[in-house]
């Protein structure tokens, strides 16, 4: 034999067999590439150069993790596709005279030129592409900067080593399963008989029990906290559910479908019904897989899409003001008007120094503290409460107290309060009750529950719902409270001085303003007469614009780039499916026609079957979108992004441009499947 | 009264690219009467399955006619084709044919519940004929759960369910190990006697020796028949094996 009987054999194979390697070598390649390009941007120079190129960098070496990972799962998966088509081949080349040897010399050159092939493939395209990638990247932050075009040989060769294992794992793998055959199992492999499917009730009522619990999760959570504690329970719960409910329920239903004589003997459900039996077995978990894809991306484009484009209103809720100066307190005496007023004067003067003219200015004192209000009880001692209760976090506020007087200075007031009456103010939460106890402390009644109060960015960071009560006089209202120390040994009441304000000057002027606030206080408090500051921060919007920029435009990137990469696994399960489906019809469709079906009916019917098998993935996808909706959206508000309506849109936006390329998938899938089916017949 | 008139039947296969022709069928004539049992036999590549085809609209012939149940096949459009076939023929092919995602009464069922039938009236149907082919208790099973004999009757009586003029069976007993094959051949014989006319194809001299007037195709032409007259099937067996020896030692027509 000469030395070129085997690749040429393996070539051939590939060759004969395009239908199934050409998908499959795009994939690799595809994968290939995605991995090359993600790697490549998390070590560029270019990235790390961006403010904020950390978050991305790390952001983007989590996405290749998330890469290597699913391309194993994937590849596999696909890869016995392939090996289930080519077994008849192999126990022909078996019965030959061939010996396993030589068919394991076939496989190693198909595996050498269908994964070197990709891989070469991916890489020269990843090179290509990983600049476009870039500039959308760095479009994306918003960010101006001079690029070359450049080759990251760490990444190729860390690209090229991942995938040379998974390709060989995945030769192994195949050689295990030929070792294992006898010839004439290979050569009849794909005729073996099927049992009929038996509907199994545990499992689909199981599933649907499942689903719904996580359903009633995601609709019932209460805030962003409780979401993020219930959102990965949720999500196997659904995944999980899904699974079931596909594999077990679909043939359930069908089964329940064949029990009513009127509606299954009747020629439009009769072949359908019984051949969406067989179907729903054997794809359940195709079809489960699909759907999960999907939901997996369309949730993960619709959040990061709007912490993307919502990236300005989160920045304006977490910091309110061009200039956030916030100045802990030692003692409620340092809360006194005059010594404000000397902190108010060293401010304003910088301030003026700088050309900055004050606008919406927030002047007040607070002091806050975290507890449970539980009936109108609030308890600040974490030791004294209920351990579960606490992790639940259903109770748990962050309360601001705020003098009258502050309050009446800024929100051009005249409010007055009798002895123990209060004002009250919550997001988050509502708080419905009349009156306030404090623990240990002072009693009060609720005057009045504010519409509105100032926005708070402190607020805007708690994942907690807020409360802010106004009170007549922090120094006597919080008797109870000032002096205590907290399990941890710090003061149990934080008391401070909020200066907020909008500047009217360049973005770099605030910079430099805000650090002169923040570097002249931190002097005073190191100074002699500290003024009874012992912590003091100044944060600017200026400043921390770029970062949020990197944190979600480097989030909606990576999820632009996992959601190309599901979408491909997604379209290529479904390929597979109605290819192999196709391969098992053709008999099917003959015996029909032998039978008196017409060739419009036959394929009226497949069709049929074909719609509701490819959409029911997609429709699922939808269900899970709404019920995650609310969770998502609790979990958005970590990011400050309270825009509900922004979600909402992109949800939409992005399901309906998913339903439309699924569509297209399918137009173009279900073409490949009427090839095969009716090929045989047409000659 | 004839159910089936052929007269000179021809086909001609063209090649994909139109420079080879091949003729499957010269000039086939021959009649079938109502009730009557007919074999016909052939070597590979004589023309037997063309003819099914034909006879069966699958496939349209070149030339000549068909006319079953008084009908022209060839006249028929291309859409009541499949009707046609459904309300007057009935199929048992070698390979038995049967869906394996249908239960076997299912698969019994299947061209009536294309006709439209009622659930009540194909069972009613159904279970005479069910008793008669010996599958009353196999009815709820799947097809790969039988045996290849319980196979070819479930077939048998998808063929009969519809009350077809005529059954072309297609080397009924290809698939089929002698006990079965025996079976079988008695069960048509049986189905016969009760007034169905049946068309067999077949290379097996023991399946023709059943029927009652057996067609030798040569060539793409009937060469030769033999009527069983008042002999056995014994007697059949041995005339037919004659006249295959003669044919295939090349003689002429006697």
């Amino acid at each position: 034999m000469s030395a070129g009987f085997y690749p040429k054999l393996a070539l051939s194979g590939i060759k004969k067999n395009s239908r199934l390697y050409t998908p499959y070598i795009l994939t690799c390649t595809g994968m290939v590439l995605m991995y090359y390009i993600i790697s490549a941007l998390s070590m560029s120079p270019t990235v790390a150069a961006l403010r904020g190129g950390d978050t991305i960098m790390s952001f983007l070496q989590f996405g290749c993790g998330v890469i290597a990972v699913f391309s194993l799962i994937f590849l596999f998966y696909t890869n016995s596709f392939l090996s289930r088509r080519r077994k008849k081949e192999f126990g022909l080349y078996n019965i030959l005279g061939m010996g396993k040897l030589n068919i394991a010399r076939i496989l190693f050159w198909e595996t050498v030129i269908s994964g070197g092939g990709s891989i070469i493939a991916g890489g020269i395209l990843g090179i290509a592409l990983s600049k476009f990638a870039e500039l959308a990247l760095i479009n994306i932050m918003h960010e101006d900067i001079n690029f070359t075009l450049s080759v990251s040989w760490r990444s190729l060769l860390n690209a090229a080593g991942l995938y040379c294992i998974i390709f060989l794992l995945i030769f192994l793998n195949t050689l295990r399963h030929i070792h294992a055959s006898k010839p004439i199992e290979l050569l009849h492999s794909e005729n073996t008989g099927e049992k009929p499917p038996k509907a199994n009730w545990i499992v689909g009522i199981l599933g649907a029990v499942i689903l719904g619990m996580a359903y009633y999760i995601a609709v019932t959570i209460g805030n962003p906290l409780e979401a993020l504690v219930w959102f990965f329970i949720a999500v196997i719960m659904v995944i999980i559910g899904t699974y079931m409910l596909f594999i077990a329920g679909s043939v359930l239903f069908c089964r329940i479908l064949q029990k009513r004589r009127r509606y299954y003997y009747n020629p439009r459900h009769f072949v359908s019904v019984s051949s969406m039996v067989y179907r729903m077995k054997r794809n359940g978990a195709g079809l489960a897989s699909i759907c999960i894809l999907a939901t997996m991306v369309l949730v993960m484009i619709s959040a990061t899409a709007s912490l993307y484009f919502g990236e300005e209103d989160a920045l304006k809720s977490r910091y309110p003001m061009d200039i956030n100066f916030e100045a802990q307190m030692e003692s409620i005496e340092a809360m006194d008007e005059a010594n404000i007023e000397s902190m108010r004067k060293e401010a304003e003067s910088i301030c003026s120094d700088y050309g900055a003219i004050q606008q919406n200015l927030h002047d007040y004192r607070r002091a806050s503290v975290a507890g449970m209000i539980k009936e109108g009880i609030l308890e600040t001692d974490v030791s004294v409460v209920n351990e579960f209760e606490l992790m639940s976090f259903n109770n748990v506020y962050q309360v601001y107290f705020i003098p009258l007087s502050d309050y009446n200075r800024m929100m051009n007031e005249n409010e007055t309060l009798d002895d123990g009456q209060v004002l009250i103010y919550t997001i988050r939460r509502d708080y419905d009750e009349n009156f306030l106890n404090i623990s240990g402390g002072n009693s009060f009644t609720v005057k009045r529950h504010l519409d509105s109060f100032i926005g708070s960015g402190s607020a805007a960071m708690n994942i907690i719902p807020s409360m802010f009560v106004i009170v007549n006089n922090l120094q006597t209202d919080l008797e109870g409270l000032i002096g205590r120390t907290a399990p941890n040994g710090n003061d149990m009441l934080n008391l401070s001085w909020i200066y907020e304000f909008d500047t009217q000057i360049e973005p770099e002027q605030q910079t430099l303003l805000n650090n002169e606030i923040h570097e002249r206080f931190r002097q005073i408090q190191k100074s002699e007469d500290t003024l009874g500051i012992r912590y003091s921060y100044s944060e600017s919007l200026a400043e921390n614009r770029s970062s949020f920029y990197a944190t979600f435009g480097g989030l909606f990137f990576l999820g632009i780039l996992l959601s190309i990469v599901f979408i491909f696994a997604a379209v290529l399960i479904i390929y597979y499916k109605q290819v192999s489906e196709g391969y098992e019809d053709e008999s099917r469709f003959e015996i029909m026609q032998k039978v008196g079906m017409t060739r419009k009916e036959i394929r009226k019917s497949i069709n049929s079957q074909l719609l509701t098998v490819f959409f029911m993935p997609l429709i699922t996808a939808g269900i899970h979108l709404c019920f995650a909706f609310p969770i998502i959206q609790k979990l958005l508000m970590m990011f400050s992004l309270n825009n509900t309506a922004l979600f909402a849109w992109t949800t939409v936006i992005s399901f309906a441009l998913f339903a439309v390329l699924y569509t297209i998938v399918y137009k173009i899938t279900s073409n490949a499947y009427f090839t095969i089916v009716s090929g045989a017949k047409e000659e | 009264m004839s159910i089936l008139e052929v007269s000179g039947l021809k086909k001609i296969y063209t090649t994909r690219f139109g420079s080879n022709k091949v003729e499957a069928l010269r000039n086939v004539t021959f009649s079938v009467e109502e009730g009557e049992y007919v074999s016909i036999m052939g070597e590979s590549g004589s023309g037997k399955t063309t003819l099914l085809n034909i006879l069966a609209a699958l496939d349209k012939p070149t030339a000549g006619s068909v006319k079953l149940c008084q009908m022209e096949l060839t006249l028929i459009k291309e859409a009541a084709v499949a009707a046609f076939r459904r309300d007057n023929l009935g199929f048992v092919f070698q390979d038995f044919n049967l869906l394996d995602t249908f239960t076997l009464e299912d698969n019994i069922y299947l061209p009536l519940v294309l006709a439209g039938k009622s659930y009540d009236e194909m069972h009613k149907r159904l279970l005479p004929i069910a008793k008669q082919l010996g599958i009353d208790d196999l009815l709820k099973k799947y097809p790969y759960e039988v045996s290849g004999g319980q196979k070819q009757r479930a077939a048998v009586a998808r063929a009969l369910i519809t009350n077809p003029g005529v059954i072309l069976a297609d080397e009924p007993t290809g698939a089929l190990d002698s006990r079965s094959t025996d079976e079988l051949l008695q069960l048509f014989s049986e189905i016969n006697k009760n007034g169905q006319t049946i068309l067999m194809v077949t290379h097996s001299v023991k399946a023709a020796s059943h029927a009652n007037r057996i067609l030798f195709i040569r060539d793409g032409e009937v060469f030769h028949q033999i009527y069983r007259g008042g002999s056995t099937n014994e007697q059949l067996y041995q005339k037919i094996s004659d006249t295959l020896t003669l044919l295939a030692t090349g003689g002429d027509r006697q």
